[in-house]
């Protein structure tokens, strides 16, 4: 039997037992073995490298010199051991990245988990907040993000669309749940930081407080670090605060998730600018040890077009967005047309029309299904009266004395090219026209300023002009600086960033501590297994998503109020109770298969769990044909799917929703718990063509057993008296 | 029927269950199962005498099967050569309806399986022409495993001693 168990997997759970149950009382052999369950569990999750094995051994041959009580010789020699007699097994963990007996991510994270870039544990945090733990959640959000609730508000949730319950209705609103959970846990006093590990003696620099920089200083901060972090603008944030509107994202949220993080004792030195104000020279002197790059991409690309350097009043959307957020309030103009068709487009142009521009108009070269901006984005900005102009590809900004007076453009129609899936805009000659403007603003995308990066010279940077890293450790080419953000994957979202700042920061530990790198990207962690809620079928079938209320258009028009106004407490309990747990849920389809394949009952309408043909999923069904029998949750590997017998009903239950119940049924001479009367039926129906069972006593096993063999005592002759 | 029988002499039995032991191991079973089980039965007064019986309960292997008829999933199965009834395992679903349709509470739980157990006579030990486990074992040698023709003369054997021992004789 031990055989058969896996030795990364046992190895793991005897030092987390280990570590756990504080016999370790010897600092240095708690250190030791804490070491070796990083790497044991790196290596059980398949991101081990090369050097894992090397590095467990020389932990080992440090633990034998040191053995100071009888516990941690017990430890050592049951590691020494394992180490020995199974060592192929551990690297073929490495080698392979696969556990033959399972015992190893038999619990993959759940779709969303594996959707988000910083890895999240949604449905976790999803679970606590229906039963209204909103701080727990937001301590289980913030061991992979630490700003739930800006992300809560502004994130492009590449959770929603891998969502598995958007194959049965629509996506859970997982985004603003988080956003909820922060301002209420933040309001009640209880969004607080973790413990900090004591100061370890060690500087980070930090350059650049947008989301990468300052989810890197926390994590760092949380290690024992200190953390500096060194920032051009006079607030941190970064984009969250110089490109995403006030009425997407209100100051007071991220003034106050940048506080968590000061609380930690991050310094920021605001207004200074890298390379100048302070340089790389400067920092080495002080003792930094190593250099995190989060330094965004401000500057915006040139629409090299006629007119463009002639005309104040042609600005990019990055400078214009840069100007409101720091306190310039004027209209940029009264008719504005912006060009381009991703988010940053939407914003500048639901920005000009707050400060009071009477017309704006998006110019785009493609047509609506082929923008790059979120829908709800464009929906958004229709309400509030922007235009848009499709396939529009402008050609010159015209005027005279300095003032523009329109937009020449020029119609486009789509064409395929050859090694492209996008379909190319193409001028059609001779359909010319002007759009009437006074103001343009341009927002075709933005690059990464490289001024005051020159003295990391060791850096490589890629032909997209952004800075090279291998993507595991987020570490640049130049030892002991890493980067991430935008300024490694050109303009990209705000959880992407997130993500970069939490790799770089392990990875900068690890460096640090001389531990050796991942060869993969981390697969995100699970960081609870919280109970399953427990709810009927019909309840599970009938929520759904709450439609978001909106501030009133007038309003919307008129000034930066907040427009998603959030839904109320009652409508968030509901809808975190809607989620599928697929943490727990695999979606292996085997429950289905038995079922309906094998037992020929076919009662489970799972139709979600198969991507490929989805059928009809209704949980409601399951009680029309099934029996309680519980073959399915026999079969089922991870417990998703359970029988579970409460007050005399047996209730079949898949994550929590309750599939089907029925009464149970009891033994007549013991009082043992039998089937229930709709599985004795499906026997009888089964064994009809056999002889007819007469009338009998419903009897368990056991007690069959002994009425037969009473029946069976031979009969002798007996003795005469 | 299958062609086999286990006979077990119960008036030699004491009860000591190693049968029950020696299956349990040869099939490497957890607490629960018990293919074969020792039934006490009594004791009873019989003529101011305390009497009590351990009757062995394996599978009767019977010729029609309930546990084969209800089975959904053609898990249990007859042996056609020899009408051995069986658990093909990599079948089994562990809906347990076998274990409702058996009179005799023959098939039996392996909850760390979550498939049924059940006795097959050793199937595999007769194919190599050895004994089932439980016999083998038996302390009194109560426990008897053949072709059934040649199980009922043991029977018929005793009967006939029994009733020409000189006790219950007219000599």
């Amino acid at each position: 039997m031990a055989k058969d168990t896996c030795p990364v997997q046992s190895t793991l759970q005897y030092l987390s037992d280990r570590i756990a149950s504080g016999v370790l009382t010897d600092p240095k052999v708690r250190r030791i073995c804490e070491s070796i369950r990083m790497l044991v569990e790196e290596i059980s999750l398949g991101e081990a490298g090369d050097s894992h094995m090397a590095a467990i051994d020389d932990l080992m041959a440090e633990f034998e010199n040191r053995t100071p009580d009888d516990t941690a010789t017990k430890t050592l020699d049951h590691l020494k051991h394992i180490l020995s007699d199974r060592r192929e097994e551990f690297v073929s963990h490495i080698e392979t990245r696969n556990c033959p007996s399972h015992d190893c991510g038999v619990i993959a994270p759940s779709p969303c988990q594996m959707a988000c870039p910083a890895g999240i544990d949604v449905p976790t945090y999803l679970a606590l907040i229906a039963e209204g733990k909103d701080d727990q959640a937001i301590a289980v959000i913030r061991e992979d993000n630490p700003l739930p609730w800006v992300c809560g508000l502004v994130c492009t949730r590449p959770c929603e669309m891998m969502c598995v319950r958007g194959r049965i209705d629509t996506p859970i609103s997982i985004k603003f749940l988080k956003a909820f959970a922060a301002e209420r846990a933040l309001s009640d006093r209880r969004y607080t930081n973790p413990e900090p590990a004591p100061p370890n003696g060690k500087r980070i620099c930090v350059v650049g407080a947008g989301p990468g920089g300052l989810s890197c200083a926390y994590y760092l901060a949380l290690m024992g670090y200190k953390v500096e972090v060194i920032e051009s603008l006079p607030f941190a944030g970064g984009m969250l605060m110089v490109g995403i509107p006030r009425y997407r994202l209100p100051r007071e949220v991220i003034d106050r998730e940048v506080a968590m993080i000061e609380d930690l004792g991050v310094t920021f030195s605001f207004n200074t600018r890298f390379g100048s104000d302070v340089t790389y020279e400067d920092m080495k002197t002080k003792g930094t040890d190593a250099f995190f790059l989060a330094i965004g991409a401000h500057k915006a690309w040139d629409l090299g077009i006629k007119g463009e350097t002639d005309f104040p009043r042609v600005i990019d959307a990055i400078t214009f967005l840069k100007n409101v957020a720091i306190g310039d309030r004027h209209a940029p103009g009264k008719h504005v047309v912006v060009i381009g068709g991703g988010n940053v487009a939407i914003d500048a142009a639901r920005t000009s029309l707050r400060l009071g521009a009477e017309k704006v108009t998006i110019a785009y070269r493609r047509s609506r299904e082929q923008m790059p901006a979120d829908i709800e984005e464009v929906e958004q900005a229709e309400e509030e009266g922007i235009a848009f102009a499709f396939l529009t590809i402008p050609t010159e900004i015209t005027g005279n004395d300095g003032r523009i007076t329109g937009l020449a453009c020029i119609k486009a129609e789509l064409i395929a090219k050859k090694g492209t899936d996008r379909l190319a805009p193409v001028p059609i000659l001779g359909k010319e026209f002007t759009i009437q403007a006074d103001a343009v603003i341009s927002a075709i995308g933005q690059y990464v300023d490289d001024s005051g990066m020159t003295a990391f010279n060791a850096v490589n940077w890629t032909r997209r002009g952004t800075i090279e890293v291998n993507h595991a450790s987020m570490e640049t080419s130049m030892p002991g600086v890493f980067a991430a953000g935008d300024a490694v994957s050109g303009p990209a979202t705000v959880i992407e960033a997130i993500g970069g700042g939490k790799r770089a920061a392990e990875a900068i530990h690890r460096q640090l501590t001389g531990m050796p790198q991942p060869r993969m990207p981390k697969i995100p962690v699970r960081r609870r297994k919280v109970p399953m809620i427990e709810m009927t079928a019909a309840e599970k079938m009938r929520l759904s998503r709450p439609v978001m209320p909106m501030l009133n258009v007038d309003r919307r028009r008129t000034t930066f109020q907040q427009v998603e106004l959030g839904y109320d407490e009652a409508a968030v309990r509901k809808e975190a109770r809607r989620c599928l747990r697929c943490d727990v849920c695999r979606r292996c389809g085997k429950c289905v298969e038995v079922c309906r394949d094998k037992m020929g009952i076919d009662a489970l309408h799972l139709g979600y769990l198969d991507f490929d043909h989805p059928v009809k999923t209704d949980f409601r069904m399951t009680a029309e044909n099934c029996i309680t029998c519980g073959a399915c949750a026999a079969n089922c590997e991870n417990n998703a799917m359970t029988l579970e017998e409460k007050d005399g009903r047996r209730m079949l239950k898949l994550c929590g929703t309750i599939l089907n119940e029925q009464e149970i049924q009891t033994c007549d001479a013991c009082g043992a718990r039998l089937p229930s009367a709709q599985y004795m039926a499906f026997i009888s129906d089964k064994t009809a063509d056999l002889t007819q069972k007469a009338e009998q006593r419903l009897l368990c096993n056991d007690c069959q057993r002994r009425l037969s063999a009473k029946n069976h005592v031979p009969t002798r002759p007996v003795n005469p008296t | 029927m299958s062609q086999y029988y286990l006979f077990q002499d119960s008036k030699k039995c004491i009860g000591c269950h190693a049968c029950e032991i020696q299956c349990k191991t040869n099939k490497d079973l957890p607490e629960g199962p018990k293919p074969c089980q020792i039934i006490q039965v009594g004791p009873k007064f019989i003529n101011n005498l305390p009497k009590m019986s351990f009757i062995f309960m394996p599978c009767f292997h019977c010729e029609n099967p309930w546990c084969v008829s209800a089975c959904p999933t053609g898990a249990m199965q007859q042996r056609a050569s020899d009408g051995i009834v069986f658990v093909q395992k990599d079948l089994c679903v562990g809906c347990k309806t076998c274990v409702s349709a058996c009179p005799w509470g023959a098939p039996q739980w392996n909850p760390d399986t979550g498939k049924v157990e059940k006795c097959d006579y050793c199937k595999d030990r007769v194919d190599q022409g050895l004994e089932p486990a439980c016999v083998t074992t038996c302390t009194t040698g109560c426990l008897k495993f053949g072709k059934v023709e040649e199980m009922t003369q043991i029977r018929r054997q005793r009967h006939a001693e029994s009733v020409a021992s000189l006790e219950n004789s007219s000599f």
